[in-house]
């Protein structure tokens, strides 16, 4: 076990150092340079370059910037704030990400648990039918469409939350965010707990507990739930994906001060170490979920351990 | 059974694990809150004064702010903010003409290259005086060529003394000519005389910074409202790098205080346009700017207005690309579109159209009237006459048709207006087609820099009050000369108005100027499209809001609400 795990944080790494590898090429292929003001003359563009260290080949550039993040300096912006360390740009925004973004996993879990495990009870009726069509449009319809429509009804219409993320009210001015982002979840999550609990209770075993008289609420939660949920952490990651690329528009939206927000802006100024700092902690972020997901799987099903060649049975 | 426990446990592990995630991102947002709640504790007190009807202006940003460092910032954003917190010798007044601000008494030599001003008595907002040294330290870090101002060259075309020297590198950033005689006497010696040079120091380029401070504070000089001193009429209570929300309070210190009426100034940044009108129709802002795509929505609304912004939208030909270096099929070109069309049936949000190379409301001469208003109109929309030329064109060229692909950003109002012209064009002259290719901004800034495209709809947008922040653009060999034209009457006059004998004579200089635009007029150098309006939403409460086109957007040292 302690083999498989210390394998699957080496690929990890190996797999963010690829990432920044990757990054570091793309900006230097994007059109543009963080100075591309028309104002600005040869002589001053080449003084900015050299200011900050970009006259230099970009293999240089990339070994230098790994060297620094080392020591937790991840580098200035050039033109979102200009001069800013990133870290103090993280600091206040950082926070403000994965609190929306963990409100919504969170809510958009149970929330989504509950759904589903209503539709599975109450197959064929009107309750599974409702649950059906909140999954299907949750799932298609983008958290975009859902934020405007809550902020015209919620907000502007009946008044009842503020339009915008104020930072003096954290909680309240982040509902409608917050519902926006987790609705992908909701639908994700019932979907799957729905299918995952109808094949669980229709098992062998749970006619054998049910035959037994267990009574009906320890028979589901203790025992059908409990099966049902294996599958459902398999749809964790690309439930996390889903949320960060969902926070990017969501965070614009209401302007919130996340690192969302700030992404997009960023790569539209070629602000380049802002864009490689958020992306590289959407990278880490990401492939941390998958190697949680990944050594959880290991822990539970010992037949994934054995088919990745683990195995000591 | 075993196992059941096993699972159990995991299960409780990963629901540990979420909620630990969860509960992570609320105790890190805590103690951020708590420091924002240091910060923001005036502003929150006039948030809620502001919920019944209190004097705190809610203004509207679609970006935010690059910098508060008055010679790092480049934006029309920054700027704004800036001026409200910091005052400098000059402001400007409702139409644009320069005023004494922080300077008390102006002495100008005869022959104007020595400027000796007097300061008044001002402070910062940390009890200091303001001294004729916050000048000197400011301007010099202008001209730095280690700090790289990417404005350094505004201090080059006040020609402060050895300013363009110092920012090569060729000369110590002491011998800039400004001097301190004492606390409240600066000494500014310029190279060559310069009409417009008061209304230049109304740029923010030009705006003091407190040295003690600035070394105290080191590197987060201006992040924070810690971190930034103010002079002017409002201070800074809520801010932080690429803030989303900004407030500022009413200063006490400011030596005019009296007579400002705003209690302050909270600034919310939108960068959705829908979202802008929602909270602009909610109450949650009180200025605020429409998009493009939003005038037609909008502009029945009697709280709609139409300012007129500085940018000329025009298209650059690129006369080293075979055909546009021949005169007549330049002018068939620029008089083939119905730029009123443009103007009132596409853009519809107050832009005008532009007959002219020096936009109109840019600058005042000597004679106290606007450039345009003593000199002629160019370029008029005239189809038949566009045929006619399009017809010489082509027996000089031996040609019966031409295609160009013309360069545009993918900005909506851009595309509309690209495409009209190019309709308009290929009805007016038969044989000639236009390509539209679009592209970001920057690549069209790119490729026309480069000189990599035929023809280019671009804009320019004006750094000072007068003609040459235009007309310095098509000289020979200069950066913005995009259409490598080249015409030696034009480079003598620009020239000598900058540092020759021109410099020495306004009247005459003046004049010459209007000679010059007519030369690159009538030789099509660039076909005019259209002056930008910008539409604003502000509510009917609101009044003594200064929109400016040159340098600072928007001041509100005399706006009220209520």
């Amino acid at each position: 076990m302690k083999k498989y795990i210390f394998k699957r944080v080496l690929i990890s790494i190996v797999t963010l150092l690829v990432i920044l590898l990757v990054l570091f090429l793309m900006l230097e292929l994007m059109p543009g340079s963080p100075f591309n003001d028309e104002k600005l003359t040869e002589s001053q563009r080449a003084l900015l370059n050299a200011k900050y260290g970009l006259d230099q080949p970009i293999v240089i550039r990339f070994f230098k910037y790994i060297g620094a993040m080392l020591t937790g300096d991840f580098g200035v912006s050039y033109t979102i704030s200009k001069n800013t360390a990133i870290t103090a740009l993280l600091q206040t925004r950082l926070p403000v990400s994965l609190r929306i973004g963990g409100q919504a996993i969170l809510i958009g879990t149970v929330l989504g648990l509950i759904l589903g495990i209503i539709a599975a009870i109450k197959h064929n009726t009107i309750y599974d039918t409702i649950t059906t069509v909140i999954s299907v449009l949750g799932v298609s319809l983008p958290s975009y469409v859902f934020a405007m429509i809550l902020i015209y009804y919620m907000g502007f219409d009946l008044k009842w939350f503020p339009l915008l993320y104020k930072p003096e009210q954290p909680f309240y001015s982040s509902v409608l965010p917050t519902v926006s982002l987790c609705m992908f979840t909701i639908a994700t999550v019932a979907r799957f707990t729905r299918t995952e609990m109808l094949e669980v209770l229709g098992s062998d075993y749970m006619l054998l507990a049910e035959s037994k008289g267990i009574n009906s609420f320890q028979l589901i939660f203790k025992h059908a739930l409990r099966n049902a949920l294996i599958p459902v952490i398999t749809v964790l990651a690309p439930l996390v994906v889903g949320l960060m690329t969902g926070s990017l528009v969501i965070e614009k939206l209401f302007s919130i001060p996340g690192i969302g927000s700030l992404l997009v802006t960023a790569i539209q100024s070629n602000d380049y170490n802002v864009v490689v700092a958020l992306t590289f902690i959407y990278s880490v972020m990401y492939i941390g979920i998958m190697l949680v997901v990944d050594i959880l799987y290991g822990v539970i099903d010992p037949r994934i351990r054995l088919a990745k060649g683990d195995g000591h049975e | 059974m075993k196992k059941y426990t096993k699972l159990i446990a995991l299960m409780m592990a990963l629901a540990m694990i979420l909620s630990l995630a969860a509960c992570g991102g609320n105790s890190g947002k805590e103690t951020t809150t708590t420091t924002d709640e240091t910060t923001t504790t005036e502003p929150s007190e006039t948030d809620s004064t502001a919920a019944t009807g209190s004097n705190v202006l809610k203004v509207h940003f679609d970006v935010e702010v690059a910098s508060l460092d008055p010679q790092i910032a480049t934006d029309g954003t920054s700027f704004e903010v800036i001026a409200a917190t910091t005052e400098g010798l000059y402001s400007v007044d409702a139409e644009g003409n320069p005023i004494l601000a922080l300077a008390e008494k102006v002495d100008k030599s005869e022959d104007g290259l020595t400027y000796t001003f007097t300061l008044r008595d001002a402070q910062w907002s940390n009890g200091t005086p303001v001294t004729a040294n916050d000048f000197v330290f400011a301007w010099r870090r202008l001209v730095d060529p280690a700090v790289v101002s990417e404005y350094s060259f505004i201090a080059a075309i006040a020609n402060i003394k050895n300013a363009a020297a110092i920012t090569a590198g060729e000369v110590p950033v002491d011998q800039l000519g400004v001097t301190a005689k004492d606390d409240k006497t600066l000494e500014v010696t310029l190279d060559v005389p310069v009409p417009f040079f008061e209304s230049l120091l109304a740029f923010p380029s030009f705006l003091p910074v407190n040295e003690a401070f600035f070394t105290e504070k080191g590197e987060s000089f201006g992040t924070s409202p810690d971190t930034v001193i103010s002079n002017g009429p409002f201070s800074l209570t809520a801010y932080e790098p690429a803030a989303t929300s900004i407030s500022l309070a009413k200063s006490t210190t400011y030596w005019d205080a009296a007579n400002v009426k705003l209690d302050g100034i909270d600034y919310q940044v939108i960068k959705d346009s829908q979202q802008t009108m929602l909270s602009y129709q909610n109450g949650d802002l009180d200025v605020a700017t429409l998009s493009g795509e939003q005038v037609e929505q909008f502009q029945a609304d009697p709280e709609f207005h139409s300012i007129m912004a500085g940018y000329l939208w025009y298209i650059s030909p690129n006369q080293t690309v075979a055909g546009l270096e021949n005169l007549n099929l330049r002018m068939a070109l620029a008089l083939a579109y119905d730029k009123e069309a443009v103007a009132k049936n596409i853009l519809k949000d107050g832009s005008i159209v532009a007959d002219f190379a020096v936009p109109t409301k840019l600058a005042t001469g000597p004679d106290g009237k606007d450039f345009r208003e003593t000199t002629g109109t160019y370029l008029s929309t005239d189809k038949a006459k566009a045929a006619q030329y399009w017809d010489k064109a082509k027996t000089e060229l031996g040609i019966s048709e031409v295609k160009y692909t013309m360069i545009v950003e993918d900005t909506e109002s851009a595309i509309n207006v690209a495409q009209f012209i190019q309709s308009e064009i290929q009805t007016t002259l038969p044989g000639v087609t236009i390509e539209i290719e679009t592209m970001p901004k920057k690549n069209r800034v790119e490729r026309m820099q480069a000189g990599d495209f035929e023809l280019g709809l671009t804009r320019w947008g004006p750094d000072y009050a007068d003609p040459m922040t235009y007309l310095d653009m098509w000289t020979t060999g200069s950066p913005n000369n995009y259409g490598f034209w080249s015409n030696a009457d034009y480079d003598a006059i620009v020239n000598s108005a900058k540092s020759g004998d021109l410099a020495l004579d306004i009247n005459k200089r003046w004049e010459e100027l209007k000679k010059a635009e007519k030369i690159a007029m009538d030789e099509a150098v660039i076909f005019p499209v259209y002056q930008k309006g910008d539409a604003v939403m502000y509510k009917s409460t609101v009044a003594g809001i200064e929109f400016h086109s040159v340098g600072i957007n928007r001041i509100y040292k005399n706006a009220t609400k209520n």
